[in-house]
């Protein structure tokens, strides 16, 4: 079982929402990969709950919108259940919930943001965005130091 | 009674950015409606300048939720600049990732967005109608769309790569050969695939009886309808030539080459959308209307070509003695279709041919322009590239089935609101319908930034002023 999954998504041509993309790929390049998974997506889905169930945590990467350009974010989610009308895509908290209603395991979750300010069409980080990006990748790196300690309690 | 617009924006559990307005005249009843697309596709231009290399992964970024086929027309459009013909292997291997896709679209568009409605009603709870209402009601179908999503995305990560945008696809074949591990693994997951689609199919034919008003009102007109077919009339995804057939059912149009796409389909720019409207350009506009997709493909094909999807295609016609023309029977469509992919899947990989290490022609460019087309799982999708001497992109044209369902949409939101929507207010079942039936076509909108959007639905009744006198909100 993978003690901790890394879901890093958006969109990479539209600047700034490829944040989680990039922190994901750079992750991928230095995390011990034996605790440790790494997915990028273009968005949520309800099959990624399958991937989910099999680890002990779960950090969600993703761009934001509210605040400052650059700032950074780290949250703990739960299971939500979506009311009403949805889209194609699913938070994270609904990957969550279909997590513990299908396999009922319940990893503990994490969303990780990073406020951006450039979502126009074109590839690249905006530079404040680009400056924080290391900000992203170490605290991640922290939590998965962290969660890859703790006891299985999925 | 004052002349009113009710307007919903955005529209929920469609992919990407559009509002819908609904005209009420002065006896409070629908007179005219429109489906409105407001997010810019910016990516014919973003291409200008790349190598044309670039375009197959590059194009792929389109679309969070069917990436394969712009990647397959991508390819298909830069197999002509090579002028190569791809090797036999590659082409089956294509041809499995686009079928690996279209089940796990289709499977996301039923079990994810439109199995609430069918279980529920169109005037179900709100609070219960979607995917969790789903898992208490019927568990083994909220759990079986997992499955199936599971499944077209596990063969798309055993071809392609583990990302959402795999590479695998490249101009003159793939990237690599099939190996035998990997066509085990396929062929061992086909079976429960196989059970799922039957038994989804036997589910949802015993709820149509309940939405016998909804189908005689769900985008139920006459149109063309436009899909690509097999030398033999039978379906196909990946190639082919196209077929225009009428609301009786007849063949207006047969073995129309993709490439000459410009001579018989017009694109009509409304000021109102960013979507532009394809039409038939020998009836003109706006009678040369045609559908694309699912309910199309079985309109426009003879036969499914595998066994059970030939004999499910067959009961699909008998559900009238024209062509099929209520939009409600996308859904039921889009299950034959994933039938049909799951059996044709087992066909491919059981080829002798399906291992060979010949997958990729490697050539430079030999020709300035070139398209590609395949059927995406909400229709027709074409790529056109026009490339300079060193190879670099100059102009691009991307057709995606979205636009041209386009005008057959606005259509059908006029019927369902002329039928369903009457007076001030409007009632959540109301609303539910005039979705319900965008939803039935499975847009895909634009795939854009999900930071930047805000899925609430906001519904808005303005007066001839245009003023706000009725708003509602749902997040």
């Amino acid at each position: 079982m993978t003690r901790v999954l890394i879901i890093g998504y958006g969109n990479p041509l539209r600047h700034d929402d490829a944040i989680g993309w990039r922190a994901a790929e750079e992750l991928a390049r230095w995390l011990p990969v034996d605790d440790v998974d790494v997915l990028i997506r273009y968005q949520l889905t309800p099959e990624l709950a399958d991937v989910v169930s099999e680890s002990n945590a779960v950090i969600f990467i993703d761009a934001g919108d509210a605040g400052e350009p650059g700032d950074l974010t780290c949250e703990r989610i739960e299971p939500e259940r979506e009311r009403g009308g949805f889209t194609h895509e699913c938070s994270p908290g609904t990957v969550l919930e279909y997590c513990e209603k299908i396999y009922s395991r319940r990893p503990r979750g994490f969303q990780v943001t990073l406020c951006g300010e450039d979502f126009d069409y074109g590839e690249g980080l905006s530079p404040k965005v680009e400056a924080s990006l290391p900000h992203l990748t170490a605290l991640v790196g922290h939590l998965v130091k962290s969660e890859s300690s703790r006891p299985n309690a999925a | 009674m004052e002349r009113k617009t009710i307007i919903i924006d955005p529209v929920t559990r469609i992919e990407g950015h559009a509002k819908i307005t609904l005209h009420m005249n002065e006896k409070g009843r629908v007179e005219d409606a429109r489906f409105h697309v407001t997010q810019f596709r910016g990516f014919e231009k973003l291409c200008e300048g790349r190598p044309f290399s670039e375009m197959p992964s590059l194009m792929a970024r389109i679309c969070g939720i069917c990436p394969v086929s712009h990647l397959i027309a991508s390819a298909k459009a830069c197999d002509a600049l090579l002028a190569v013909k791809i090797p036999p292997t590659a082409d089956k291997l294509r041809r499995i990732f686009g079928l690996a896709q279209v089940v796990q679209s289709h499977a996301l568009s039923l079990f994810h967005l439109a199995s609430p409605d069918l279980i529920f009603g169109m005037d179900g709870d709100p609070a219960r109608t979607n995917i969790f209402g789903v898992l208490e009601q019927n568990p083994t179908l909220a759990k079986d769309g997992i499955q199936l999503r599971k499944f077209g995305q596990q063969i798309i990560e055993r071809l392609g790569g583990k990302r959402i945008h795999p590479a695998w696809i490249v101009p003159g074949g793939v990237s690599e050969p099939l190996t035998e591990d990997n066509r085990d693994a396929i062929l061992k997951a086909l079976p429960e695939a196989l059970q799922i689609a039957e038994r989804t199919l036997e589910w949802f034919k015993s709820v149509t009886e309940n939405f016998r008003e909804e189908i005689s009102v769900f985008g139920n007109f006459p149109t063309l309808f436009l899909g690509t077919i097999k030398d033999d009339g039978g379906l196909t995804f990946y190639d082919g030539k196209l077929r225009i057939t009428n609301a009786s059912g007849d063949v207006i149009a047969n073995g129309l080459d993709p490439v000459h796409y410009a001579e018989y389909i017009g694109e009509k720019v409304e000021p109102w959308s960013y979507l532009k409207s394809t039409y038939y350009k020998p009836l003109g506009f706006p009678e040369g209307i045609y559908r694309v997709g699912p309910l199309a493909r079985m309109n426009v094909a003879d036969r499914c070509g595998t066994p059970r999807a030939d004999q499910e295609m067959a009961e699909f016609h008998e559900l009238q003695r024209t062509a099929v023309l209520s939009s409600f029977h996308y859904h039921h469509a889009r299950l034959v279709e994933i039938l049909y992919c799951v059996e044709r899947m087992e066909q491919l990989l059981t080829d002798p041919e399906i291992l060979s290490k010949h997958v990729r022609a490697f050539a430079r460019p030999n020709a300035l322009e070139g398209v590609g087309a395949c059927e995406a799982p909400r229709g027709t999708l074409f790529h056109h590239y026009k490339i300079d001497e060193q190879g670099l992109m100059r102009w691009s044209n991307l057709i995606i089935a979205t636009g041209h369902n386009a005008v057959a949409m606005n259509k059908s939101i006029l019927q369902v609101g002329k039928h369903f929507v009457h007076g001030d207010k409007m009632t959540p079942g109301m609303l539910n319908r005039v979705e319900a039936v965008i939803r039935a076509y499975d847009p895909c909108l634009s795939c854009s930034t999900h930071a930047a959007g805000h899925m609430a639905l906001k519904v808005e009744l303005l007066n001839a002023s245009g003023e706000v006198v009725d708003r509602l909100c749902r997040s």
